[in-house]
């Protein structure tokens, strides 16, 4: 069924991507509905996916119809078109974005579907709705009479420019919850892509024994969350990275790379400013389309000071968008033909340029944590000379016989002796530096999170 | 009994009673202002702690404003003074949530520190002390130096206060004899060598001198030849004094106490160049960084001896001893021609324009090119017996 959805998903785009190249808007919605026949036993489960607003104007199902029956044995080759949906179904999203350009429905045998499948679909829909963030998704069961909807909207997007390519429109919204003293205002819910330098890669033999010719390339982009660019003082942790691979027309390549599943070891983690990586179980990759790698830690010495300045642990994206260009390839059955090549032999690709790759993904994740190392280095500035700041005061406060001096001092901190003052402005200290804020115009704030349809929560990164 | 013989033998007899009665009360007139002096310093210090207390309690991250010491936007000129900082001056913040600041913020706390302890025990140190006590925080003397300046600014007291103590560089020599603050008598008498200028000016007490006049010599190789050829006692008693190029505090504050003190002539011998005339600029006027304290740095009277630069011309010095100014000798003659202070120096900016002119410049020692002992044998006695000074 994901295959299927997939590979449906891949038609829509690569069409709505065919008409963005002349300057259309990427905004609208996709419906996936699943349902199935009223019956007592379930044998077959349908499935439609329609697509509406602006993002694919211009797609005529009528002009598509000699493509789509051309197309039938690459995109469902396990299913079989059927009826669409009672209208009624489709109600709720036409009413939201219109009719639907496209409406491709089909049908499959229920006994075919591997275990949790919903899972997967919505891990799925949920991977496609970060790489594709102005299209909102409906996710609907209509099952044993039982309606589940799950809508995939995204909160923060942002717009990042490629060279020569439809702009992409990325969920960049933040779900780490700010502290309470945080005022209200002064946290950004969003992040902040950084555009990384394109590979182009080289197409090994036994791919261009299948027919895939042409330029590839990989464009990689990343994304580190939640963004604490505000507050310059606070330390960071970066705790994991994530790598999500999407194919040229957007559409996310599900499954586990063994490629990227080594590619801790070949990288120089010194370098990166941590003590290692480590790739998640298979197990817990099954779901979580794309790979995980957790960030160890080193031994904190903060644990054993009286108080640690406080840190945010980061997590960091790394999109890599393929991009193909081939100028013989143009009929639509042969794009989407190439793109199930690029993903069959995007293991074989990855090893064929593996130096490159290694290389380029290291410079990506150097530059990134960059910001996170200097930290570091001025975090160290800053307590060491809080010591000294410190000392100095308490022992001019302790050696002075002016009464009204010293009592002004414990009064001003609510501190009873020169011991309960050094432990309260050593807290205050660190606090006012760690938290200090500085206002920047990129950043989203939350009184921006009250307005979702607004145009403005859609921030240009370059 | 030996001081008494010592002052009795040098001054007149009215002048000696006036030194014995000096020598008496001197000891109790300096004790009463000293403890309201370092009592006012030690709670300038605590309210700047208090400051940064009330500020933390406020969760305000703590700020030092200290005043701008290198800017001439914040300097003016006043003639009966010399350069002097200007009230509403410019302020840099120094702040304690910034990493770029955050070093020199801890190094003033620091210091801070150091100075309450210094003053609390009426007990010195010189900067030297400080900077080697913890030089991984300082990182270099310069630092230290630099910031016993802007305490000193930023807490509106004299730097003498702060009981920290410069190095001196200066050499004196002639005839002039003192007592150190510990006790220690001085006699600068000796003419094969000279004593080393004071750190401590403001402890110098019972200056007795017959002096007619200070000259102050721009560099240590023209003092030595005066020293060499015995001019303090050949032409008349007098006082020479360099503070070996660009002078220190404590060289500045000597020339200033003798001028204080004896209310004789103060001149000013230096080579006939852009940076000679900025160093007696510096002891007449002042300099910008210590602007704010000019007012025990400065001698406003101070007249230029030589090395004039018509003196190039009169004398006929052979051209093989001139110089060509460099392009940066003009631009800082340039400079100091829009000083404030030099439009009530007409006779200098004569002399000035006229090295504009001709484009040389030239040491005192191109003298010797005339004859060996030129300087001091006929151009200094000259200068002096006739009125040659601007």
């Amino acid at each position: 069924m994901l295959t299927e959805i997939q590979q449906v998903l891949r038609l829509v785009m690569i069409l709505a991507k065919q008409r963005r190249r002349c300057g259309l808007k990427t905004a609208g919605g996709l419906l996936v509905l699943l349902w199935t026949d009223t019956g007592d036993s379930v044998q077959s489960l349908n499935c439609t996916v329609a697509a509406a607003g602006p993002w694919c104007r211009g797609i005529q199902m009528k002009a598509l119809q000699p493509d789509l029956r051309d197309l039938e044995e690459i995109m469902l080759p396990c299913a079989w078109p059927c009826p669409p949906p009672d209208p009624e179904e489709l109600f709720a999203f036409t009413d939201l974005y219109g009719s639907p350009k496209l409406l491709l429905s089909f049908q499959m045998n229920a006994r075919l579907l591997r275990p949790e499948w919903c899972a997967r679909l919505e891990a799925f829909l949920h991977t496609f709705s970060v790489h594709n963030a102005g299209i909102n998704i409906q996710l609907r069961f209509s099952l044993n009479q039982q309606i589940v909807q799950r809508d995939f909207r995204v909160k923060t997007k942002s717009r990042v420019a490629l060279a020569n390519q439809p702009s992409l429109i990325l969920d960049v919204t933040s779900s780490t919850v700010p502290p309470d003293w945080v005022e209200t205002g002064r946290w950004c819910v969003g992040g902040h892509p950084v555009l990384g330098g394109r590979l182009p890669l080289s197409i090994p033999p036994e791919a261009m024994d299948q027919g895939l010719f042409g330029e590839l390339s990989v464009q990689p982009v990343t994304l580190l969350s939640p963004c604490v660019l505000q507050y310059p003082n606070l330390l960071t942790q970066l705790t994991h990275i994530k790598v999500l691979v999407c194919s040229p027309s957007n559409v996310p390549v599900t499954g586990p790379s063994t490629f990227l599943q080594n590619l801790p070891a070949h990288l120089d983690c010194r370098e990166l400013g941590l003590h290692g990586l480590r790739c998640s179980s298979f197990k817990d990759l099954v779901h979580s389309s794309g790979t995980v790698y957790t960030a160890e830690q080193e031994n904190c010495e903060d644990s054993e000071q009286e108080w640690s300045p406080p840190r945010a642990q980061q997590r960091l994206l790394l999109f890599l968008f393929l991009q193909h260009n081939d100028p013989f390839t143009c009929q639509l059955s042969d794009i989407m033909a190439t793109e199930v090549l690029i993903e069959r032999h995007l293991e074989a690709i990855l090893n064929n340029n593996r130096k490159a790759v290694t290389a380029a993904l290291q410079t990506e994740l150097r530059d990134t944590l960059k910001v996170q190392n200097h930290r570091k280095k001025d975090q160290e500035k800053l307590r060491s000379a809080a010591e000294v700041i410190l000392s100095s005061s308490i022992s001019i406060v302790s050696c002075s016989s002016n009464m009204d001096f010293r009592n002004a001092c414990l009064n001003c901190m609510k501190a009873r002796d020169t011991h309960e003052l050094s432990a309260a402005l050593r807290k205050s200290l660190w606090r006012v530096t760690s938290w200090k804020f500085i206002p920047k115009s990129k950043c989203y704030t939350t009184q921006m999170e009250e307005h979702p349809e607004s145009d403005e929560l859609t921030r240009a990164e370059i | 009994m030996s001081l008494f013989w010592a002052i009795s033998n040098q001054v007149k007899e009215q002048d000696c009673f006036m030194a014995k009665l000096i020598f008496y009360l001197s000891d109790f007139l300096l004790i009463l202002p000293d403890v309201c002096i370092r009592q006012d310093v030690l709670t300038r210090i605590e309210n700047i702690i208090l400051g940064i207390v009330t500020s933390l309690s406020k969760d305000e991250a703590p700020v030092l404003a200290l005043p701008n010491r290198s800017s001439w936007a914040n300097v003016s000129f006043d003639s009966a003074i010399g350069l002097q900082m200007s009230s509403g001056s410019s302020v840099t913040t120094i702040r304690s949530d910034c990493a770029l600041s955050v070093a020199k913020f801890a190094q003033i706390l620091k210091i801070l520190l150091v100075i309450y302890r210094l003053v609390q025990s009426n007990s010195y140190a010189t900067k030297r002390d400080i900077y080697y006590n913890n030089t991984q925080l300082f990182g270099s003397q310069k630092t230290v130096d630099g910031i016993v300046d802007d305490i000193s600014c930023m807490l509106k007291v004299p730097r003498r206060s702060l009981h920290v103590f410069a190095t001196s560089k200066g050499l004196i020599s002639g005839d002039l004899c003192y007592i150190e603050e510990d006790g220690t008598r001085i006699d600068c008498h000796s003419s094969s060598a000279a004593v080393a200028v004071s750190s401590n000016i403001d402890g110098i007490r019972n200056i007795v001198s017959c002096a007619k006049f200070v000259l102050i010599v721009e560099k240590d190789a023209t003092f030595q030849r005066l020293l060499d050829d015995d001019f303090c006692t050949k032409l008349s008693p007098c006082i020479i004094i360099t503070g070996k190029g660009v002078p220190d505090v404590n060289s500045r504050l000597m020339v200033r106490k003798l001028w204080d003190t004896l209310h004789i002539p103060i001149f000013a011998l230096v080579d006939a160049d852009p940076h000679g005339i900025e160093i007696m600029c510096i002891y007449k006027y002042g300099s910008v960084a210590m602007s704010f304290e000019a007012h025990s740095l400065t001698v406003p009277s101070v007249m230029w001896l030589g090395l004039l630069p018509s003196d190039l011309q009169r004398l006929r010095v052979p051209a093989d001893a001139l110089i060509p100014l460099t392009s940066t000798d003009e631009n800082k003659l340039t400079s100091l021609l829009k000083r404030p202070y030099l439009t009530s120096q007409p006779d200098w900016q004569k002399e000035m324009e006229l090295m504009q002119q001709t484009k040389v410049k030239a040491e005192i020692q191109s003298l010797a090119a005339i004859a060996p002992d030129y300087l001091t044998s006929i151009y200094l006695p000259n200068k002096l017996r006739y009125g040659g000074w601007v």
